[in-house]
């Protein structure tokens, strides 16, 4: 049990090695090497679940056997509590179906060797990342995760803007990994160790300008990583030129490796979520980015660059709940951290499915495919539902998880920009349904066949599970949420384990509290009541539907009737289709100004969203060290 | 411009010549020391790999790329990585965990073979820096190459 945290790192990256030897010729044997990495890893992350999750031990691994000498850090350890494992499991579950879907998906394009080389090194980085108890480690894999990504959003470089994309995803992500590391270095150099657990009992009560500094630094890096709104403009080109199995990568496990980190920074490093101005600079910056990322992707006329603007979106509630800092709005946190990677793993899916069908995922060439791609629409709906929060599919138990936490803490502003959000995220999805899968079928199309099985079975794996953390939220939040939450609020136990027993106490000077979590919180609704009421009104509309019996042959018939005859129905009429870009004018008229100002904001050149960048991080360093001791 | 000409510089020519062994037994020596003395694995692995550049310099891109097999140095590249990762594995087969470093009482202390696997884990990432920052710089020139000589 001792070894599976690493064994799962490492499967991965002795499988992005063995690809490059035996995988180069060979396609099956390159698919082969893939299955089996992250099927052995994601067998070996789920069976710590017993162990962490629900015996809440942590798992603590010290490379080579360097243990701490005279209560001092010397080796490079691996911690794996829930918060850590909660991210890994969340990881690789994204990895396998998305290297499952990426069998079929990549069919069409040549070298895959290097799709799955990349892939595999990309995964291993961010089951590094969530792993490990070593700042520089993070730093580390988020260097390896970084440049990974940068040449799988390049991997289609036939396709327009793919390069570019992938410039400036390298740009930025190069100054996130500056930040970071020039964060990671500033607290080296005041603390003299890297390993997490010593840095958060050292760094308690002990903030220095310099320590100030390098949380500032840190907590900038970091939210570029996850993409919050000053820094996402990478994240909409990147998720858009990259093939739909790497984007669900990215919104499922990249993304939320930066959560992770800023949980990891603020809970466990800092102990920073007891001073009101860090509280409040999260769930400032997350209301901005879920904002502006869902007005953004109104504005949207791709499905994929409309699902990326969603992705940036969902992030500000993960970063608004965690900011609450209560226990209720961890738990909203990351159980809508959880419920991102499902229903947004599924829409890039059928966003792939799509393409793969299609050949585009323009909006406004696409329409009526609900009938040749049953099964895709369906997937698509579930996953559409869940994300603008419908009951009972999943998006609705966090999202209101969000608004109890918001409004409990006094933020009432907040849960109506929250609600607010969730309105608008089912008007774009409402938008695309019409658009793409509803709607009169361009000709073109009319070849078009549903996706294959092995396209499908990830798909509806990630729509099941979907439903299912939607209709049992009491059975996730005890097994999955709950443990994860107390993890980050248990900081001494984290201590404790690494150093060794009594080193938190005797550093922190006083004992250990284990603070009480409160669960009497999502009791509020019931999802079997809402599922018993659906079923109700499906059987009401199926009886009122066939009370007037199967006989249709009174009704009359497209094309043999007088209809369409000239002076009687006027003409048949012509394609007619109403597209994506046509929904919302209004709304789109009223706010022109908005969108306009946002329109020259996303300028697209590099330099000008690096100065965004330097200008946040500023503006972090600043904020900090006029507000935080 | 200078790319197309024949390189006939024979004052070049003569430093690659003398050089390029000097910084394949320096590059090796650094590389199979790096439990004992400074240095380690990724330095020698770029002096090793700096040959490259010397033979560049004084043959051009022709005379390297009719040496040298890129795919070839690809794959010794991921061999070296699982080289790497099988000698920290060692670790864990041999009861301990990983990157232990077992079979540590073979030899004196200050021999070349003494200190356990650490050694051959130094090795390995010598052998995937050198065929890594090898291709690098093989990638590099080939860039620098005129169509022509492609």
């Amino acid at each position: 049990m001792q070894h599976y945290p690493i064994l799962s790192i490492v499967t991965l990256f002795l499988g992005a090695f063995l690809t490059v030897i035996f995988g180069s010729k060979n396609e099956t044997v390159r698919k082969f090497i893939a299955l089996v990495a992250s099927s052995i890893s994601l067998i070996l992350v789920l069976m710590l679940i017993k162990p962490v999750m629900i015996e809440n031990n942590v798992i603590q691994y010290w490379m080579g056997n360097w243990r701490p000498i005279h209560d001092w850090a010397i080796g490079i350890g691996l911690e794996v509590d829930s918060l850590g494992l909660f991210f890994g499991i969340i990881a690789v579950v994204t990895i396998f179906l998305s290297i499952v879907f990426s069998f079929r998906y990549t069919e069409k394009d040549s070298e895959t060797d290097k799709y799955y080389v990349l892939f595999l090194m990309l995964s291993g980085s961010v089951l590094g990342l969530v792993f490990t108890g070593d700042l520089f480690n993070m730093f580390v894999m988020i260097e390896i995760m970084t440049f990974a990504a940068v040449g799988l959003t390049a991997f289609r470089n036939y396709q327009e803007g793919a390069l570019e994309a992938a410039l400036k995803y390298l740009v930025l992500g190069s100054i996130g990994s500056s930040l970071v590391l020039a964060g990671t270095i500033t607290i080296y150099s005041q603390v003299h160790t890297l390993n997490m657990a010593q840095i958060s009992a050292l760094l308690f009560n002990n903030l220095t300008p310099s320590t100030l500094f390098a949380f500032a630094l840190l907590l900038a890096g970091y939210s570029l990583k996850a993409f919050v709104v000053p820094f996402h403009p990478a994240a909409p080109d990147a998720y858009m030129s990259a093939p739909s199995s790497i984007s669900m990568a990215f919104s499922g496990m990249v993304n939320k490796a930066g959560v992770y980190a800023i949980i990891r920074l603020v809970y466990v490093l800092y102990h920073a979520m007891s001073f009101k101005s860090i509280q409040l600079l999260l769930i400032i910056i997350g209301t901005i980015t879920m904002f502006v990322g869902v007005t953004m992707a109104l504005a949207q006329n791709d499905f994929k660059r409309l699902l990326a603007f969603h992705s940036i979106s969902q992030i500000g509630y993960v970063i608004t709940a965690v900011g609450v800092s209560t226990a209720l709005g961890l738990t909203a946190g990351l159980y809508h951290a959880l419920n991102h990677t499902l229903f947004k793993g599924l829409l890039f899916l059928t966003a792939g499915a799509v393409f793969y069908a299609t050949g585009t995922t323009d909006l406004n060439k696409l329409g009526g495919l609900a009938k040749k791609m049953p099964q895709t629409a369906a997937v698509f709906l579930i996953g559409a539902f869940s994300i603008s929060g419908l009951p009972p599919f999943n998006g609705f138990v966090s999202k209101w998880l969000v608004y109890q936490a918001t409004y409990q803490a006094n933020l009432a502003p907040v849960t109506i920009v929250a609600l607010l959000v969730s309105v608008m995220t089912l008007a774009s999805f409402i938008k695309v349904a019409q658009s793409i899968f509803f709607g009169q079928m361009p000709k073109e199309f009319e070849n078009v066949k549903e996706v294959p099985l092995s396209m499908r079975i990830p798909m509806w794996i990630m729509a099941i599970l979907c439903v299912l953390t939607g209709i049992f939220p009491n059975f996730v939040t005890k097994y999955l949420i709950s443990p994860a939450v107390s993890a980050a609020l248990n900081v001494g136990k984290y201590i404790d384990i690494m150093m060794g027993n009594g080193y938190a106490e005797k550093i922190l000077g006083k004992p250990v509290e284990i603070p009480a979590v409160d669960y009497v919180l999502a009791g509020y609704w019931n999802p079997v009541a809402w599922l018993v009421l659906f079923a109700l009104l499906l059987l009401a509309v199926t009886i009122v539907a066939v009370a007037g019996g199967f006989n249709t042959a009174s009704l009359p018939v497209d094309g043999d009737d007088s209809k369409y005859e000239v002076f009687f129905g006027g003409e048949a009429n012509e394609y007619s289709h109403v597209k994506g870009n046509d929904l919302f004018w209004g709304l789109k008229y009223d706010l022109r100004h908005y969108f306009g100002f946002m329109h020259d904001a996303h300028s697209g050149i590099i330099n000008d969203y690096a100065l965004w960048a330097i200008f946040t991080t500023t503006i972090f360093i600043v904020y900090i060290f006029l507000l935080v001791p | 411009m200078s790319n197309n000409r024949k390189v006939k510089d024979v004052i070049v020519k003569t430093a690659a010549d003398l050089f390029t062994p000097i910084a394949l037994v320096l590059g090796f020596y650094i590389i199979l020391h790096g439990h004992l003395s400074p240095g380690g694995g990724f330095q020698g692995g770029v002096l090793v790999a700096s040959a490259v550049i010397l033979i560049y310099l004084g043959y051009g891109y022709s005379e390297v790329s009719k040496r040298f097999n890129m795919e070839f140095i690809k794959k010794n590249e991921a061999l070296g990585a699982i080289l790497f990762t099988v000698f920290g594995l060692a670790g864990i087969l041999y009861g301990s965990v990983f990157f232990t470093n077992v079979f540590v009482g073979i030899g004196n202390v200050g021999d070349l073979i003494s200190s356990g696997t650490i050694m051959f884990m130094n090795d390995s990432v010598g052998y995937k820096v050198l065929t890594g920052v090898g291709f690098l710089i093989l990638l590099m020139i080939g860039l620098l190459a005129p169509d022509n000589e492609n």
